[in-house]
């Protein structure tokens, strides 16, 4: 099932009534999740990605714009009558249901011609709690699961009634680091055997990056860029982007252009054609810059930290704006600690501009 | 040390509290014990000089007492009526009060209204409500009904004699849980609304996105988790409907029935009164025990079945 | 296999479905508010009936077809109430009562609760297990007992048997200790060392402190004083020392047949307005006293 959401807005009446400032929590949200993708809603807390979240779910009513589930406008349709399956963030299990009666409770709900036995409601119940490998635990109380399999709980109750789409708000973000790690690989590996088309909503880049087929990151109400990690990440459209995805983030820096060269401070880094002179913002992702004795930027010195097969090259730099200047290269790669300063050599393929007025991404020509 | 010095000043704080309460409760306690068990005490009789054999007479007195088995009938009728009743209408007034927005505050305190009344007070009016107005001189043919014989007739009924002499005892009773109900309602809405609002909004967001039923996320969801609370107003509610008396006197006066059936509607807290009232202390005493021991008895086996349905 | 919800939308009227959703959701709505609508009328209609009938003529009130509203506005009723009932002498008494019991079992609750919060002495626990464990048995068990011992005190018809025996409150005590135990024992440690003493720090910290349960304890004590019944009429039934409630029985023992119904319900009407009015100013409090002790008075 494919999801298109158009123009879709949402704006809150504001709590503070002396001021009367409305609240734009999502502005002209257009897009269109192709049938079967997993797709990542990722943006920093209060840009959004919530509340579109809801207004797909039917929980909160757009203030404008159209939702559709393939050809079926949903707009105003309310919840249960959209067919769709929602992983709240604490789970909402219910704590005075077994495990079973938890995940078989949606089927009750099927009434009239569309009423399954006992023993079909079983069979489901027991193919959904296998999907999420908990067909152990049918006999327990939520209370007397884990964090994780309370999450996956919560996953086969949603995905019970085999629904159009599955949303999931914060799946993972009550679990412990560990957990994290392996419930999102379930959680993509659920997604491919099911083939439903499935949101879900994360603060986490590296939760979102890693397993969705399609990222939307959005700030403020309004969507930044959207994409295939991997391209969002090679490819962001603005310093926001750039600075949002990728851990350890990316290295910021103040630099001008000036005569066809790309300089921070004295030095002149990269030589580009078609960017006119003009005042910018640099990013370099930490990958994006060796050390090498006639490298083109110097900077002071701090320290190494090897940590296996990376190691991570710490240096500071007047014109950052980061604390830091981050280098990630080979462990193999010795670098003398004793010396002052380190130069580095820049791979253009990391190294972005950005318009310092609108921090929007500035494309150039390597000369 | 400072420790020494809190053991006397804590105890010179509690001293007032346990000197009444050593006079007005655990004395009581003793005292209602051995009165009890001894044969036909009476108090202004033992000040007399007389003296008591111990002995379990004014057990088999009380139960052997006629008019104790009506109270006891009375009471456990009152319970088993109203308890049900006013539990179920709070639970749906509460439920409906909780998925509001405008009046619900002004509907909350409506419904609080009864509360703060005087129970006699306001059984006087049912009683008003409930009368027949001006009987015809010498006969008994009304020739004005109360307000709610105005409206039965209104409807099409005939008007029934509710408390006036002549009444039947199940028209006077039919009284008695209307007006009961009418003043246990606020208590319950109350406690249950306020259950209802500490129940996590989620589980419902997650019933509705299943598309569960009304009727279903009541029963299925409401009521579980509401458990405790439904609990505590059944439990409070029998041990308030056993202990009955001053909504009787408010409709029916001293007299405990209509005026040609006195002490009909009388309680077991009525009967322990009209002993003391004839100074027969062993005899309210073993009554007043009885009673403790019902309250206690229905008490475990109400908190016994509702442990198998309860969550917490 | 049964069908899943994904084939069960897929043939369907979404337009059918929207409309058939508009009108469920009206329709429950309107059926919620006129439960409650219906329910409100029913809870508020003896009020009504008090006050319309407390302001009719006993003519009128007695006509066969009743009347919704009062064709000449009889506040003589509530004059001859006033008079008839001897409802002045009877506020003055309940509220004699209710104050001076009020304003002594707060000075022994707040006491002792404090002893029970913030003091260590040798069997706290045990002692305050007992008392606990008095509040299950039914206060009838021990009027039996105080009613003899108010009579051998000589204590019959005065005002001292209606306040002594009730001004201890277990439950009180109960409720302020846990609202005392929330106030963090460094408070009370620090005052210590300042050289503050019991009584000040009480007065200047806890009392302060744990106000909204004090009122609410003041107005349930002063309920308790304008409801109670069984009691006086055991020991203080006399006109001198008679409370609220009883006078107003006594003054109007018929309750059926041909008693004069207008100014009955207009001192029904007097003696319920207080209880009212503190009850619209007070609201809160009341409500939150109720919904913890579930006492009524």
């Amino acid at each position: 099932m494919k999801v298109v959401l158009q123009n879709l807005t949402k704006i809150f009446p504001s709590r503070d009534k002396k001021s009367g400032q409305e609240v734009i929590a999502v502005n002209d949200f257009n897009f269109e999740i192709p049938d079967g993708k997993l797709v990542g809603l990722l943006g920093p807390s209060g840009c959004g990605k919530s509340t579109t979240l809801y207004m797909i779910c039917g929980l909160q009513k757009p203030s404008g714009g159209k939702i559709f589930f393939g050809e079926d406008d949903v707009t105003e349709l309310s919840t249960e009558n959209r067919g769709i399956g929602l992983v709240f963030q604490n789970y909402a299990l219910y704590p005075h249901m077994t495990v079973k009666q938890n995940i078989m409770f949606p089927l009750q709900n099927l009434k009239g011609k569309d009423k399954l036995t006992k023993e079909e409601m079983f069979d489901r119940t027991l193919n959904a709690a296998k999907l999420v490998q908990i067909d152990e635990l049918l006999d327990r109380k939520p209370s007397e699961l884990s964090g994780g399999q309370q999450q996956r709980v919560a996953i086969a109750r949603a995905l019970v009634k085999m629904p159009r789409v599955l949303l999931l708000d914060e799946p993972l973000s009550n679990l412990d680091a560990r957990l994290r790690l392996q419930t999102r690989e379930e959680i993509r590996r659920i997604q491919r055997e099911t083939g439903i088309t499935t949101v879900f909503v994360t603060h986490d880049q590296e939760e979102a990056m890693s397993i969705s087929d399609i990222i939307v990151v959005m700030k403020l109400g309004v969507v930044q860029q959207i994409g295939a990690p991997q391209s969002v990440y090679d490819d962001p459209k603005n310093l926001f982007v750039a600075k949002f995805l990728g851990t350890p983030p990316i290295n910021v820096l103040e630099g001008k252009v000036s005569g066809g060269k790309i300089y921070i401070g004295d030095e002149a880094v990269l030589e580009v054609t078609n960017v006119d002179d003009q005042d910018i913002y640099i990013g370099i992702r930490p990958e994006g810059i060796e050390p090498n004795e006639n490298g083109v930027l110097t900077c002071n010195l701090s320290s190494v930290e090897v940590m296996g097969r990376d190691s991570s090259v710490i240096s500071t730099h007047p014109a950052s704006l980061n604390p830091i200047v981050r280098a990630i290269i080979n462990s193999d790669i010795r670098i003398d600690t004793s010396a002052q300063t380190i130069k580095y050599n820049i791979k253009p393929h990391k190294f972005f501009i950005f318009n310092k007025e609108t921090e929007e991404r500035i494309y150039y020509e390597v000369k | 040390m400072v420790e020494n010095k809190q053991q006397w000043k804590a105890w010179l704080y509690l001293s007032p509290a346990i000197f009444l309460l050593l006079v007005f409760t655990v004395w009581p306690i003793i005292n209602t014990l051995r009165m009890a068990f001894l044969n036909g005490y009476g108090n202004m009789a033992a000040i007399g000089g007389a003296t008591f054999e111990f002995g379990i007479d004014n057990f088999l007195k009380v139960i052997e007492y006629k008019q104790f088995l009506q109270c006891l009938q009375n009471t456990a009728i009152l319970c088993v009526a109203t308890v049900p009743i006013s539990t179920i209408l709070a639970l749906l007034i509460a439920v409906a009060l909780n998925s509001i927005k405008p009046l619900q505050k002004t509907l909350q305190t409506i419904f609080f209204l009864p509360y703060v009344t005087n129970s006699i007070a306001i059984g006087m009016v049912f009683a008003a409500m409930f009368n027949i107005v001006g009987l015809k001189q010498g006969s008994n043919i009304a020739d004005t009904w109360g307000i709610i014989n105005n409206v039965i007739q209104f409807f099409g009924g005939e008007p029934i004699n509710w408390i006036n002499a002549g009444s039947s005892y199940v028209a006077n009773m039919a009284v008695m849980v209307v007006y009961i109900v009418w003043n246990a309602l606020p208590f319950k809405i109350l406690i249950l609304l306020g259950g209802l609002q500490s129940i996590n909004k989620q589980y419902y967001d997650a019933a509705k996105v299943d598309g569960t039923p009304k009727g279903r996320v009541l029963t299925r969801i409401t009521v579980p988790l509401l458990s405790p609370m439904l609990a505590y107003v059944i439990i409070t509610g029998f041990i308030g409907g056993f202990k009955e008396y001053s909504s009787i006197i408010g409709i029916f006066g001293d007299k405990m029935g209509p005026a040609d059936a006195a002490g009909r509607l009388n309680t077991m807290v009525g009967f322990v009164y009209d002993a003391l009232a004839r100074d027969r202390q062993g005899r309210a005493s073993a009554a007043a025990l009885i009673l403790f021991a019902i309250i206690l008895v229905v008490t475990l086996f109400n908190n016994k079945v509702i442990k198998k349905h309860v969550h917490y | 296999m049964a069908k899943n919800v994904q084939d069960v939308m897929q043939s369907r009227d979404i337009k059918k479905i929207s409309a058939v959703q508009t009108a469920s959701r009206f329709l429950s709505k309107f059926a919620t508010y006129a439960f409650l609508l219906i329910m409100a009328l029913i809870v508020l209609f003896p009020f009504y009936w008090m006050i319309i009938s407390s302001l009719k003529t006993l003519a009128e009130y007695r006509q066969a077809v009743p009347t919704f509203w009062p064709r000449q506005l009889m506040f003589s009723n509530y004059a001859e109430a006033f008079t008839t009932a001897h409802l002045g002498d009877l506020f003055l008494n309940t509220l004699y009562v209710g104050l001076i019991s009020t304003v002594l079992s707060l000075v022994i609750t707040v006491l002792s609760a404090f002893a029970f919060a913030r003091l260590e002495f040798k069997g706290k626990e045990a002692l305050f297990g007992a008392l606990l464990a008095t509040m299950m048995i039914p206060g009838e068990l021990f009027t039996i007992t105080n009613y003899i011992t108010v009579n051998q005190l000589g204590w019959m018809h005065t005002f001292t048997a209606l306040i002594v025996p009730f001004l201890v409150s277990v439950f009180y005590i109960y409720l302020l200790r846990q609202n005392f135990m929330q106030i963090p024992n460094e408070l009370y440690l620090a005052a210590k060392v300042d050289g503050t003493s019991d009584i000040k720090y009480l007065w200047k910290v806890m009392i302060p402190l744990a106000l909204p349960t004090l009122i609410s304890i003041t107005i349930l004590k002063m309920m308790g004083a304008w409801n109670s019944y069984i009691w006086p009429k055991l020991v203080a039934n006399d006109a001198a020392h008679q409370m609220i409630t009883n006078g107003l029985r006594n003054a109007f023992t018929d309750t059926t047949g041909q008693a004069n119904y207008p100014v009955q319900m207009a001192a029904v009407a007097i003696v319920s307005a207080p209880l009212f009015l503190v009850f619209l100013c007070l609201r809160k409090y009341i409500m939150s006293g109720v919904s913890r002790s579930g006492i009524k008075g």
